[in-house]
């Protein structure tokens, strides 16, 4: 009677685990709660249980400092320098940029930070590439907004919950990332294929590209703010192009949430009153 | 190695210490190492702890709770909903059905069956995740958490093999 209860019941969870794999795969609005809610409570036990590592990083990281802090202030000392003739530079190249926009009357992108977050969780599998941040739909956070840190892109929120949200990695072969080549601007995808370096897809035939080519991001697409660093072009091979993420995705600590939209100039908005006034 | 007191009864919280070690165990593998090769090469520890656990006190895991660790571990690792659950019943499924005389006679014999079903795990991992990707992925990514689950078996035996002491209840 007891094996007849335990193999009962090893096949109900059999089935229910079966019937989850088929059918919460959809990850309709319900499922996307639960996990929701379910890694809103786990969150915070993985940011203490996350501290002592966080310590040894600190502490590799300060020893490394210490270690190199001459030669480094000598090289930061040289690249001031050469910064400020830059900012003189581009601060009129932004007075001329601003006054054609005007000119053009087109739409300025608005970028805003929504929140700054700590990773506290690595999905550390080789198939699916995803974080855990500590901040959700409580600090304005919503599914789609862009994730970036001081060095590049990231990825994109993909499940938010009232205090953590899932991060897709650029990595993951489901991120697709509308980018474009520095030099030239021709508009390309960035396709994760869930290893280190993600691959280059649509690059229009007759275009060249190089190793080494500066990638940013395009803006198409509204996630992504344009202009920010993506990556360089690590090979060209007939399999594809592979670009090295200027982000170190293996080695995230604290992230940025990014809310992009497109802002009209006064301009247009009082066109298009005027148009509707016209109807 | 793997033999010690089992006969004594098991009192207080004492009851639930196979299920939290699981616990700690999916926790400890959610948790942020940046260590560039650890994310593909992290060992299956929560499997190893089922087996473990499965072969020494399968009373103290029923199916229910290794169906919602493994469901937590899903949700944690933002992977298939319902893998790690099926799986890890899967594990515990075959322990049981051996027999726990059958694995409990000695450890060399209990890490030669593992490493079968470890290497079983990870292919299975591998068939799932690339059916729910829709794309073939990189079988050596999943044999190589499998391998370093086996090479770390004995570790995970001794880390548990301390929880199992704090099973045995002092007599009264």
């Amino acid at each position: 009677m007891k094996e007849l209860k335990h193999r009962f019941s090893s096949g109900f969870f059999i089935v229910l685990a079966l019937a989850l794999l088929i059918f919460g795969s959809n990850n309709t609005s319900f499922v996307n709660a639960v996990r929701g809610q379910i890694t809103d409570f786990f969150v915070p036990i993985l940011s203490v249980a996350s501290r002592p590592l966080q310590a040894v990083d600190d502490l590799i990281d300060w020893t490394q400092q210490v270690a190199i802090v001459f030669s480094e202030n000598k090289r930061l000392l040289a690249e001031n320098a050469q910064l400020k003739q830059a900012q003189i530079t581009s601060s009129q190249l932004a007075i001329d940029n601003q006054r054609l926009k005007r000119l053009l009357n087109v739409g300025e992108g608005q970028v805003n930070i929504i929140a700054a977050a700590r990773v506290v969780s690595d999905s550390e599998s080789p198939f699916f590439k995803s974080v855990l941040i500590n901040r959700g739909t409580d600090d304005g956070v919503l599914k789609g907004q862009a994730i970036i840190n001081e060095d590049g892109i990231v990825g994109r929120i993909i499940n938010a919950g009232s205090s953590s949200s899932r991060v897709l990695l650029a990595t993951d072969i489901n991120s697709h990332i509308p980018i474009k080549l520095a030099s030239s601007g021709i508009n390309m995808i960035l396709e994760g294929d869930n290893s280190p370096y993600p691959k280059l897809g649509f690059l229009p035939i007759g275009e060249e590209i190089s190793v080494g080519d500066l990638i940013l991001t395009s803006g198409y697409g509204m996630v992504f703010p344009p202009d920010l660093p993506v990556g360089q072009v690590l090979e060209i091979t007939e399999e594809g192009i592979k670009i090295k993420l200027s982000a170190k995705l293996y080695n995230l600590n604290y992230v940025s949430i990014v809310g992009y939209e497109i802002i009209r100039s006064s301009v247009t908005r009082r066109d298009d009153r005027s148009s509707k006034g016209k109807k | 190695m793997m033999k010690g007191p089992e006969s004594k009864s098991e009192r207080g919280f004492r009851w639930a210490l196979p299920s939290i070690s699981i616990l700690g165990l999916i926790i400890l593998m959610q948790l942020p190492y940046r260590i560039s090769f650890l994310d593909n090469l992290l060992p299956f520890l929560p499997m190893a702890a089922v087996y473990y656990w499965g072969i020494f006190k399968p009373n103290l895991l029923p199916v229910s709770a290794v169906f919602f660790l493994g469901l937590l571990q899903d949700i944690l690792s933002g992977g298939p909903l319902g893998m790690m659950a099926l799986l890890l019943i899967l594990v515990r499924l075959f322990v049981i059905q051996q027999g726990r005389r059958f694995l409990e006679r000695e450890f060399l014999f209990s890490w030669l069956v593992f490493i079968i079903v470890a290497l079983i795990f990870g292919l299975a991992t591998w068939a799932i995740s690339s059916i729910y990707i829709r794309e073939p992925q990189y079988i050596w990514d999943a044999l190589g958490q499998s391998m370093l689950t086996i090479a770390i078996f004995p570790a995970i035996v001794w880390g548990l093999g301390l929880f199992r002491l704090m099973l045995v209840a002092e007599k009264r």
